[in-house]
């Protein structure tokens, strides 16, 4: 299946451009672009002051707050370091690129600005999966809104971290779909025993939750991934953020696109059918007539 | 279960060819207007007694025959989920489609999913066997998704 791409085309492009086009000396262009992301997340690339040799890059997610209490600064500031600058009116992080001093890693600079809101949202795993590799029990769980319906759960076990997604089906036969995903899901386990394990509640929210003031209804699902020390190690760490953070979006996309397939699945048919209707339809021949003085006519049905 | 589908197949053809003779009838009610009366049902001794061909209890075909139209209507075995939500999404899409189809109803009988109505100026266009055809390849296409 395909998996989605976590770090922003966009963003990367537009900074690769002008850097290439800084060290091959051309004059700069001015930039202004917004960019959406998934989630409701927007970028902004602008000149700050109208300074075209300086390119800004601000990143704005409506959950920030939540994010920011689980260190993202500290792990922003890990990250970018120099490039971090003070932050653009309305949005929640800004770098500043000199265009007059292209760091020499630049692509590994390009490559990095791409992955500005995967950074920010992995500061809460990376603290999460610090507590389980130091066996400490007992914290708080993380609740981050990423969504406008939809929440994200993290918690912290002793030999063990789980990650609970609520997510809102906006249409009812998203939710059938939805739940054969999820079955394929759960025996996951069975494909590959590296595998996290899965669970799934429909309208309920699962066990963990049970109490807090999570959201219930029809349109509602819980998915629970738990994720072992396996997936949580040095090595694994940072593959796991990256496909885990992306996961609601995935799941929404995939569904989107079994639908179109089927869609495209009964129009072949349809043609198909009509086709065998319309041999049905004997061949309607013009017949010509004539009469012996010559005089023709065509048979009309 | 191949077995079963070929032994309903041809039951529903012969029902279909034995109430497939069709003939106009203008209408008694309104002069020169002509109407399917399976549709209109004004008067009983126009209509025939309706003829249900089950296979099991999710798969049945009704057929309701009157002087100048039949309606054949088709419940598809739905086993999930699923399958229900596909099943109603294609034959949503087909009675969308129903000017295309000629002898397609735009709105299915209670209770079954997909509606025929067959008139006697449609086998007048078309070969009998072949509409027959039809129906019978459309209820094994169906079947196999």
């Amino acid at each position: 299946m395909i998996l989605l791409e976590i770090n922003n085309r966009i963003v990367e492009d537009t900074l690769r451009q002008k850097f290439d086009n800084a060290l091959a000396g051309n004059k700069p262009d001015s930039v202004d672009i917004t960019i959406a992301d998934f989630d409701g997340v927007l970028y902004h690339i602008s000149n700050p002051g109208g300074d075209k040799t300086k390119v800004m890059i601000s990143i704005s997610l409506k959950f920030y707050k939540e994010l920011q209490e689980h260190g993202a600064d500290t792990l922003l500031q890990r990250e970018y370091g120099p490039f971090i600058t003070s932050t653009e009116q309305g949005y929640d992080v800004s770098l500043l690129f000199d265009l007059e001093a292209v760091p020499a890693d630049k692509d590994e600079v390009v490559k990095k600005a791409g992955l500005l809101k995967r950074n920010c949202f992995a500061s809460v795993f990376e603290k999460y999966f610090q507590f389980q590799q130091e066996g400490q029990e007992g914290q708080e769980r993380a609740v981050i809104h990423y969504r406008d319906d939809e929440t994200m759960y993290v918690e912290a076990k002793k030999d063990r971290v789980t990650v609970i997604f609520s997510t809102v089906f906006k249409d009812d036969d998203d939710v059938v779909i939805g739940k054969v995903f999820m079955q394929e899901f759960k025996e996951g386990r069975k494909a590959s025993h590296q595998a996290p394990q899965v669970l799934y509640s429909h309208r309920e929210p699962p066990l963990e939750l049970q109490g807090t003031d999570a959201a219930t209804g029809d349109n509602i699902a819980y998915i629970t991934f738990v994720l072992y020390p396996r997936h949580i190690n040095k090595n694994a760490r940072d593959n796991t953020i990256n496909l885990i953070h992306t996961f609601r979006d995935y799941l929404h996309y995939h569904i989107k696109c079994s639908k179109a397939y089927i869609h495209s699945r009964m129009r072949a048919k349809t043609s198909d059918f009509l086709k065998v209707l319309n041999r049905a339809r004997p061949e309607n021949n013009v017949k010509e007539k004539r009469t012996i003085t010559g005089r023709s006519f065509q048979q009309r049905n | 279960m191949a077995n079963t589908l070929k032994t309903y197949l041809d039951a529903v053809r012969a029902s279909l060819e034995a109430c497939l003779c069709l003939t106009t009838f203008p209408s008694q009610q309104v002069e020169r207007h002509n109407k399917p009366e399976i549709e209109v049902q004004s008067s009983k001794e126009l209509l025939l007694t309706p003829l249900v061909v089950a296979r099991n209890e999710d798969e049945k075909v009704l057929i309701e025959s009157s002087v100048n139209s039949v309606r054949i209507s088709l419940k598809i075995k739905q086993m999930d989920g699923m399958d229900q939500l596909l099943a109603h999404w294609f034959c949503r899409f087909l009675m969308q489609r129903a000017e295309q189809f000629i002898v397609l109803r735009r709105k299915a009988v209670d209770g079954f999913d997909l509606s025929f109505l067959i008139t006697n100026t449609n086998l007048e266009k078309m070969w009998k066997h072949k509409l027959i055809d039809f129906v019978i390849t459309f209820m094994e296409e169906v079947d196999k998704e």
